[in-house]
């Protein structure tokens, strides 16, 4: 009996104790955040008149609560182009999960999520990467945002950042000569269950300013006429520090059978916060980006249809930040086909935020 | 007896996790040696230093207070160190600033991390570079501290955070 009573005033003394530095943060919370960019984009494409308009292009809500400490739901519902009409615009529940974060060595998550694939899919804010558009080789080669049903599981273990995930699969019959696997996304609309798509990626982290990772993804394609072996891979290096910005990432896609068997693509990209050579808090960095997309690199028929997709382009931009959360862009870009010479001319600004 | 101290044991850690605490002790040994007496104080912040602060730094304090060590070792004065709170993306980051008698930065660390994404924030290598800073030093992201590729959140909000607390320490060591 003695004894007993001795274990409970020890209890609860060391409880008053830890009561007393009471070092419990975490209280259930609903979050809000958003992202958001206007674009005005001018195109000269060969011989073609000139074209230019204004877009919103993309207008995202961020809701989330966390339960626990551990389990927290996150989602992104996401309008584009400002208005839906007759196939024109997008409303779409870009992310939509349950995540369980048991530390940082293991989590995961279950919904509509994103594979980790190329540096943007996750981390596709606007004030996060140079051009007023995504670079072409998002929209090209790993077509960002690529969001849909699956499940992930991910951690981090001395400085290497893994994730494997199970995603929704792509339909075959929609891969294109001119934009590789981006129309094959199912978007979480209803997807085959019959198979998934495999994704691993690696990151480290380790060294202050730098990141470099890959991935590698599987999947049997199939749609209602084809089935298609598709492997995605994907090399991925970014460098912030020192008001240097640098970046490259290469990707290739190989496809089993049809006339499309491989797109390729790379790009890199070098800026520099010119602001600090004036002691100035804003952050102006001029920069300049070169990118080599062939969504048709290699076909079956192969000689020019090897060389109508694949096009060079040269861009030169400003992007200035008053704030980490908001940035101003403009940027000039000439494309030139690789088979016959033909040059566009590109001339975009625009406004983003996030929060 | 053995039964009831492993009862003791399991029971403690089960009711009263104490993984905080115990980052926090070990956060200290690591910058200020094992030889150390550590006085814990919770200090409520003045409100108008708060607001003061807050403007300076451009983010909030998470409370009205902050946890408040001071270091001694063989009964001289070592060191200061604050625990606080700021927000991630949607969850709170619990991180520990470490001084020397003057204000210095010697130590930075993050005692717990709950987001999914950004925990790169809680690498030594980068911490490390708030080593030598204080009150009068910049603190801007992309100039002064190098950021992370896909910790952009974390890493302004931390370095924020450190910087509010370099401000404060300063005002704490005044009185």
């Amino acid at each position: 009996m003695k004894r007993t009573f001795f274990i409970l005033t020890l209890i609860i003394s060391t409880h008053q104790s830890l009561l007393a530095q009471d070092l419990e943060f975490f209280e259930p919370k609903t979050t809000v955040g958003a992202y958001g960019e206007l674009h005005y984009n001018n195109e000269k494409v060969g011989n073609a008149p000139t074209k230019s308009i204004w877009d919103f292009h993309r207008f995202v809500l961020f809701f989330g609560y966390s339960w626990t400490e551990k389990w927290s739901f996150k989602s992104e519902v996401e309008l584009e182009h400002n208005f839906v009409k007759n196939g024109q615009g997008e409303l779409e529940l870009e992310q939509a999960y349950v995540n369980y974060h048991y530390s940082d060595m293991f989590g995961f998550n279950v919904g509509i999520i994103l594979p980790s694939v190329g540096l943007l899919n996750e981390f596709h804010e606007p004030p996060l990467f140079f051009g007023t558009e995504r670079p072409v080789y998002h929209n090209l080669i790993i077509p960002t945002t690529w969001f849909g049903s699956g499940a992930s599981i991910y951690g981090n273990y001395f400085g290497f950042d893994y994730r494997l995930t199970l995603f929704e699969s792509l339909n075959s019959d929609k891969l294109s000569l001119a934009e590789g696997i981006r129309p094959a996304r199912m978007k979480g609309y209803k997807p085959d269950a019959s198979g998934f798509l495999y994704s691993i990626k690696l990151d480290y982290l380790n060294i202050p300013g730098l990141k470099v990772g890959n991935s590698f993804s599987f999947n049997n394609a199939k749609g209602d006429s084809t089935k298609i072996d598709i492997t995605i891979y994907e090399f991925h290096t970014k460098y912030e520090a020192n008001n240097i910005t640098a970046v490259f990432e290469f990707g290739n896609i190989n496809y089993s059978t049809g006339e499309l068997k491989t797109s390729r693509g790379y790009y890199f990209d070098l800026g520099y916060n010119v602001a600090a050579l004036f002691n100035v808090n804003t952050k102006i960095i001029p920069f300049v980006r070169y990118s080599d997309i062939n969504t048709a690199a290699k076909t079956v028929s192969g000689g020019d249809s090897e060389r109508l997709y694949h096009f060079s382009e040269w861009m030169i931009g400003l992007n200035v930040k008053p704030l980490e959360q908001v940035v101003f862009k403009l940027d000039y870009s000439e494309r030139t086909r690789k088979l016959d010479d033909r040059k566009s001319k590109f001339i975009n600004f625009g406004m983003g935020y996030m929060f | 007896m053995k039964k009831l101290t492993i009862l003791f044991l399991f029971l403690n850690f089960v009711l009263f996790p104490q993984e905080i605490k115990e980052n926090v002790n070990q956060a200290l040994q690591t910058c200020f040696g094992k030889n150390i007496q550590i006085h814990y104080e919770k200090i409520k912040i003045d409100p108008n230093l708060k607001k003061e602060i807050e403007n300076m730094a451009g983010q909030n304090f998470f409370s009205d207070e902050v946890h408040f060590y001071k270091i001694f070792e063989s009964d001289r004065i070592a060191g200061l160190a604050i625990l606080d709170n700021v927000y991630g993306k949607s969850l709170p980051i619990t991180f520990i600033v470490m001084f020397d008698p003057n204000g210095k930065i010697l130590c930075s660390e993050i005692i717990k991390y709950r987001e999914p994404y950004g925990g790169a924030v809680q690498s030594k290598e980068w911490n490390s570079q708030f080593k030598g800073k204080d009150d009068q030093s910049g603190f801007v992201v992309g100039r002064d501290i190098n950021s992370i590729s896909g910790a952009t959140i974390s890493v302004n909000s931390v370095t924020k955070g450190i910087k509010k607390l370099t401000l404060l320490i300063k005002t704490l060591l005044k009185k």
